[in-house]
């Protein structure tokens, strides 16, 4: 609960400096993770869905949400191949599942990955599928903000 | 089909207490915990420190185990909160929800034990401040009500009354008037009595509004701390006695 808290201040601190006033400017504003973040991992950390979602509520809706969706065994050789350790909360190890990091990352991972299933219809989030390259997924991430920005005044 | 209440799944009046006001913690299941909450509501100055010494003090010569929480006193959140009221980038979102990420550590780690083990567990203020100070700084009063649906409702709620005047006289005696305590940070003026006087005004309105909802017992905060004393103790020891009261722990 402290865990999700604590998100949601830094959260609002950011909205309120670092996104309202762009956005005010009639600047793009380019979130890394927003509250759907949150809504995923906090309900995996047994959190209640419909109470994340009520804390939320103070957030401006985006005009467009793209989640990037990968399969655990694809994130899990990224993440090893580029370092040797996972981080503690990003294996989710505060939940005592399993004290080796790899077991408990895939256990946590997974319970987050359903909840992002679960959002992506709610919220209408679009889905680029991040197993293949680079190229081809900033091409299909190009197309989705391209029509939005067409219809949208410059 | 009728749209839902709102509220029903925030802090709101009637709910059994022991039981979270709405969502709660879905991980924690404490319908059948012995311990009981006792909240102390009351502005800053009234007198609150010096009863809840008092009752504690009563309780334990009586043999029940007490166990004490006080408002931003968490061991995670304390120094947090201090460190932003003085970096003046707070805003009422922010710290409101450093108020409830505060509440958040002491009910898992104080408040839920202890209710567990059959403690009394006696709250220096409950959440009732945090949805007053809200109020005051105008955040959407639903909204942090869910917010707080993850609380226990407490046994009793005490509610130490005092008028705006008499609370400045006893606050300048005392300490003085304190930046936040002034509700300063609303910027209503440079008069630190004036904004003082408007945001304890505000505050007491709010609470106001709570207190029939809520089940407030109300004692007047400019009788003596005997009298006070001595309502309190009355009306908890009849808590206590009653069925409600049996399974505390008592040594």
């Amino acid at each position: 609960m402290t865990f999700s808290l604590l998100h949601a201040t830094d959260f609002a601190d950011r909205l309120l400096y670092k996104i309202v006033p762009p956005l005010k400017a009639g600047m793009i504003v380019l979130a890394d993770r927003y509250a759907y973040t949150a809504f995923a991992r906090d309900v995996a950390r047994g959190v209640d869905r419909q109470w994340v979602r009520d804390l939320y509520s103070f957030a401006v809706k985006p005009d467009l949400a793209v989640y990037f969706r990968v399969p655990i065994d694809v994130s899990l050789d990224r993440l090893l191949a580029r370092r040797v350790k996972l981080k503690f909360y990003e294996a989710g190890m505060d939940m005592g599942w399993s004290a080796n990091a790899t077991d408990s990352f895939r256990i946590f991972q997974s319970k987050v990955l359903e909840e992002y299933d679960r959002i992506v219809d709610e919220h209408g989030l679009d889905v680029i599928d991040a197993r293949g390259s680079i190229t081809e997924q900033q091409r299909r991430l190009r197309d989705i903000a391209g029509a939005l920005l067409e219809t949208a005044q410059p | 089909m009728n749209a839902p209440d709102p509220l029903e799944r925030g802090a709101r009046g009637g709910v059994t207490p022991g039981h979270f006001f709405g969502h709660g913690l879905p991980y924690v299941s404490i319908a059948d915990y012995p311990g009981k909450i006792i909240a102390i509501e009351g502005t800053d100055g009234v007198g609150r420190t010096t009863q809840i010494r008092l009752l504690r003090e009563w309780l334990e010569v009586r043999g029940y185990g007490v166990v004490e929480t006080g408002w931003t006193r968490s061991p995670l959140m304390a120094p947090t909160i201090e460190l932003a009221k003085t970096s003046n980038t707070l805003n009422k979102l922010t710290f409101v929800l450093l108020y409830a990420c505060d509440f958040a550590d002491r009910l898992e780690k104080e408040i839920i034990p202890a209710l567990k083990a059959g403690f009394i567990v006696i709250a220096d203020r409950y959440i009732y401040t945090a949805i007053a100070r809200a109020g005051v700084r105008g955040v959407d009063s639903q909204w942090i009500r869910r917010l707080y649906g993850f609380a226990i409702a407490p046994h009793l709620v005490f509610y130490l009354k005092i008028d705006p005047d008499a609370l400045a006289r006893r606050v300048l005696q005392d300490s003085g008037m304190s930046y936040w305590e002034s509700g300063m940070d609303m910027k209503s003026g440079d008069d630190i009595y004036d904004s003082f006087r408007t945001s304890q005004r505000a505050l007491l309105k709010e609470y106001a509004a709570m207190s029939d909802e809520f089940g407030f017992r109300v004692l007047e905060g400019r009788k003596s701390i005997n009298a006070i004393q001595e309502d309190l103790r009355r009306q908890v020891g009849e808590l206590l006695e009653g069925e409600a009261g049996a399974d505390v722990v008592k040594t």
